[in-house]
């Protein structure tokens, strides 16, 4: 008899904390996604143009770059930006004076950019993006150059 | 007359002295008057007890009697049997059954109730949608994390060459 009280009472300790998990898990408020943007500017010379004071790229960025089928050997950071999104909210985020990158969160490591270039959205697309991935958008540019707008997640 | 003497006469009048013995008893009590006094007393003693005495008498044997006082005892001193254990899967089943009916229970109900999100679909779900670059195409490096969309914009038209990277800058 003591036995099976003692069961029982085990078996609604785990449905309870069961239903608390579940709970958390349906109501909880989702943190902030910290991310941060590049706009790159990818050459095979080894110093960035006259005039332009662009840094080498962050090493783990240029690591990852290497690992794609891109010919260009060297990148150059021309600015980045930091943004921190919040589940379901939008955040614009101008890369230059003609392109901004609208950044929408959904649940857990989902993520929507949308590249807008003069004033015309160029390309949407949505994948998860979990800590440590990077998602990059890029075209070529003129004298064999490319541009790469570099999306990376913090945290 | 000592303690050893006083057994000896009761031995002696209870008739539980050897023959030689019995003999010496009967001298001493003769030549001695304290000896005849003592044994006398005893006689006393014992016919006025005779008439209390009254016999048991026991409804079985002596034997059999003993015999059931010893097997009580070693009853007794023989630990009892610990019931059968269950095994420890059977214990855990009971638990885990009703446990696991539970969790699937609250799992079925968390991905029922969850709330579609802003961008519709569950996570991990990968949809591009180039709407003004048809020649858009996508890598993905899965070992490094790292998705590349290539895209044909800006093309290296009269905008582009325009600036040293395209329209971006």
């Amino acid at each position: 008899m003591r036995a099976k009280l003692g069961r029982t009472i085990g078996v609604g300790w785990f449905a309870i904390a069961l239903a608390l998990l579940a709970g958390g898990q349906v109501n909880a408020p989702a943190a902030d996604m910290k991310l941060q943007a590049f706009l790159l500017w990818g050459t095979d010379d080894s110093k960035p143009p006259e005039g332009k004071d662009y840094k080498p790229v962050q090493l783990d960025v240029r690591q990852k770059l290497k690992d794609l089928p891109l010919k260009w050997t060297n990148w150059f950071e021309v600015r980045h930006k930091d943004i921190g999104v919040v589940q379901g909210a939008t955040s614009p985020v101008p890369i230059s004076e003609k392109c901004q990158l609208n950044v929408t969160r959904g649940i857990g490591p989902e993520l929507e950019v949308t590249l807008i270039g003069k004033g015309k959205e160029v390309v949407r697309r949505k994948q998860a993006l979990p800590k440590g991935e990077m998602l990059v958008l890029g075209g070529n540019a003129p004298n064999s150059t490319a541009w790469l707008v570099v999306l990376k997640r913090l945290e | 007359m000592d303690h050893d003497e006083q057994l000896k006469l009761q031995a002696f009048l209870d008739g539980e002295l050897p023959e030689g013995e019995a003999r010496e008893a009967a001298e001493w009590v003769a030549r001695d008057r304290e000896a005849a006094a003592m044994l006398e007393e005893l006689r006393h003693t014992r016919e006025a007890l005779a008439g209390f005495e009254t016999g048991t008498q026991l409804p079985e044997s002596r034997e059999f009697f003993w015999s059931k006082v010893q097997r009580e005892i070693q009853r007794r001193e023989t630990p009892a049997p610990e019931p059968a254990r269950a095994p420890l899967f059977t214990v855990l089943r009971r638990f885990l059954v009703p446990a696991s009916a539970l969790a699937l229970v609250f799992a079925a109900t968390v991905m029922v109730i969850r709330p579609a999100g802003p961008l519709g679909g569950t996570a991990g779900t990968e949809i591009e949608t180039a709407l003004s670059d048809s020649g858009a195409f996508t890598y993905r490096d899965y070992s490094a994390g790292t998705t590349l969309v290539w895209l044909t914009y800006p093309a290296d038209n009269e905008d582009a060459e325009s600036d040293e990277i395209g329209t971006l800058e």
